[in-house]
């Protein structure tokens, strides 16, 4: 166990954890966007930043990929911290004007509107934040989401995100993850629509072959069906219809 | 609604704010749901308990289930000290004494303690405009005292107070529509919610929290001891309720109507009245009488949501 101290806070948390996780045992706020407890820290979108206070020369590091050590002392309300903090959501609003979660962290540290525009169509709400990416790679196993314009073809208004359709089984959690909605699904009739920053996709869902309702994607089923090692007869009733 | 059922369980939030090893019934909905709305809320928050199983099963002295401060009230007057916490926080933050920051307020009753007795302090906190989150676990009796008939309790059902017999065919009234009662009060959100279908739960706990005022939810809670059903049905009975219309679920954002689920076609109630011994008793013409009514409150509803419906 590692002892350290946050905003004057005492916490005591176990050795490797991150300070973010620290801060949040003890109840303190630390704002996020790309974080999720399930997945491996990203540090994309740069809001989590703390002070280390107790370094020599003290540093400003993110906290959700950052490691605890034994008698930091780290601060949550610093004016570096603010700053930082501050230039991030700036940035991120310009990239994303009108998604709400973004809006209400900007009004929660005091700005209404954005120093920065970007001129360009940023329509696409995608902040670049690999949520999805992660998820799609660590909790579905599969890897059908990408990055693409690695290196200096990046720059921080395109949604550099492809989805393979072939490899996408339509779970729908990549929607469920993304904090601006910038992925959403939506179920009509027997198809599932994925409507992604750059693509829509179309897939067929699977009619209970008892009661006839829609319930889940064929794709996920046969997914489902492959790696629990079972027939895919198992999936045909709905969760209703199964004893 | 999405049907997100295989993968994205894992990315919610791990930490409990109601955890285990409380002393519900096996098979309650009323639990889960308490748990699901515990999670959605997030740590900083108040909660105000009001007498019901909720409050009997998790708070034996000297233990709690409850990670988050939790005050348990009367019957009568939950609303009244939610909107009063609602109040002193709001004062305690003016004079300097604690930091300013967001602190959510719920206020949690079952349908006794909302639909009949605490009614009249929730209507006067709804009116009054505090900003609270008032959550509602219907499970359509006074099933913590042993299964006397409330006004939630729906229409034939057999309860110790409204007993089927040789004279009587169950509950004699039909349920209250506490949700446009709620609506009446013209208050920024109302909704339903079911712990069967829970991403959709979360969602509605979520964005109640983000109004600046009253929000009222009312949650559908499968009660096993009560409705005489077996434990491991629950979820699905939840589900039958949904699918058959008996509790549709809507949401009411400031006046306008939103089906959160439509069904291209809806099951037959006798699916969902089943497997219930609350309703074993029935016969056929009872049950078409209330699948009658079922029916014309489901289209009421529609035609309400087909109003509001804003066209892209």
């Amino acid at each position: 166990m590692v002892k350290l101290t946050i905003d004057n806070k005492q916490v005591e948390i176990e050795d490797g954890a991150t300070i973010l996780a620290a801060a949040i045992k003890a109840g303190i706020h630390i704002p996020t966007l790309c974080y999720n407890e399930e997945l491996t820290p990203a540090g994309a979108c740069r809001l989590c930043v703390v002070e280390i206070v107790s370094e020599k020369d003290p540093v400003t590091v993110s906290s959700c990929n950052y490691p605890v050590g034994e008698g930091m002392i780290v601060s949550t309300t610093s004016e570096a911290v603010i700053k930082a903090r501050r230039i991030a959501i700036e940035v991120l609003l310009a990239q994303n004007p009108n998604s709400s979660i973004i809006k209400k962290i900007a009004g929660s540290l005091g700005i209404e509107a954005g120093r920065f525009t970007i001129g360009k169509d940023c329509s696409h709400g995608c902040i670049l934040c690999r949520l999805c990416v992660r998820t799609c790679q660590e909790v579905v196993g599969l890897s059908a989401i990408t990055f693409e314009a690695q290196g200096l073809e990046r720059d921080n208004n395109g949604a550099h995100v492809a989805w393979d359709e072939e490899a996408c089984i339509a779970c729908g959690s990549c929607a469920f993850v993304c904090p601006t909605d910038a992925v959403t699904t939506v179920d009509e009739g027997d198809k599932r629509i994925i409507q992604t920053p750059t693509a829509k996709m179309v897939f067929a869902l699977k009619a209970c072959t008892k009661c006839g309702s829609y319930y889940a994607p064929e794709k996920q089923l046969a997914y489902m069906a492959k790696t629990a090692n079972l027939p895919l007869e198992k999936f045909d009733l709905c969760m209703d219809c199964r004893d | 609604m999405q049907n997100l059922n295989v993968f994205a369980p894992r990315l919610l939030e791990k930490a409990e704010a109601f955890s285990p090893g409380h002393r519900a019934c096996i098979g309650c909905g009323e639990v889960l749901a308490v748990r699901l709305a515990a999670k959605a809320m997030g740590k900083n928050l108040i909660m105000v308990n009001a007498t019901g199983c909720m409050e009997i099963i998790a708070s034996q002295i000297p233990n709690t289930n409850w990670n988050v401060p939790w005050i348990h009230t009367l019957f009568e007057n939950t609303a009244a000290v939610a909107s009063g916490v609602g109040s002193g926080l709001k004062v305690l933050m003016r004079k300097g004494r604690i930091p300013q920051e967001e602190i959510n307020v719920a206020a949690i009753g079952g349908d006794g303690a909302t639909l009949d007795i605490g009614l009249q302090a929730l209507s006067g906190a709804m009116e009054r405009g505090h900003k609270f989150l008032y959550i509602c676990f219907d499970n359509e009796a006074y099933m913590n005292t042993g299964v006397q008939r409330s006004s939630a309790t729906p229409f034939g059902a057999s309860t110790t107070t409204s007993p089927a017999g040789k004279n009587s065919f169950g509950q004699f009234s039909w349920k209250k529509d506490m949700p446009a009662i709620a609506v009446a009060h013209n208050i920024p959100y109302v909704a339903t919610a079911c712990p069967s279908y829970p991403f959709d739960m979360i969602r509605k706990i979520k964005k109640a929290q983000t109004f600046d005022g009253p929000s009222y939810i009312q949650v559908f809670s499968v009660c096993p001891t009560g409705w005489r059903t077996a434990g491991d049905i629950s979820i699905r009975l939840g589900r039958l309720a949904v699918e058959t219309a008996v509790f549709p679920l809507y949401e009411v954002e400031n006046g306008k109507y939103k089906l959160s689920m439509d069904f291209p076609k809806l099951k037959p109630l006798t699916d969902y009245t089943k497997p219930q011994g609350r309703f074993r008793h029935l016969s056929p013409e009872v049950l078409a009488q209330i699948q009658e009514k079922v029916l014309q409150k489901y289209d009421e509803l529609k035609a309400k949501t087909a109003l509001d419906e804003v066209k892209p």
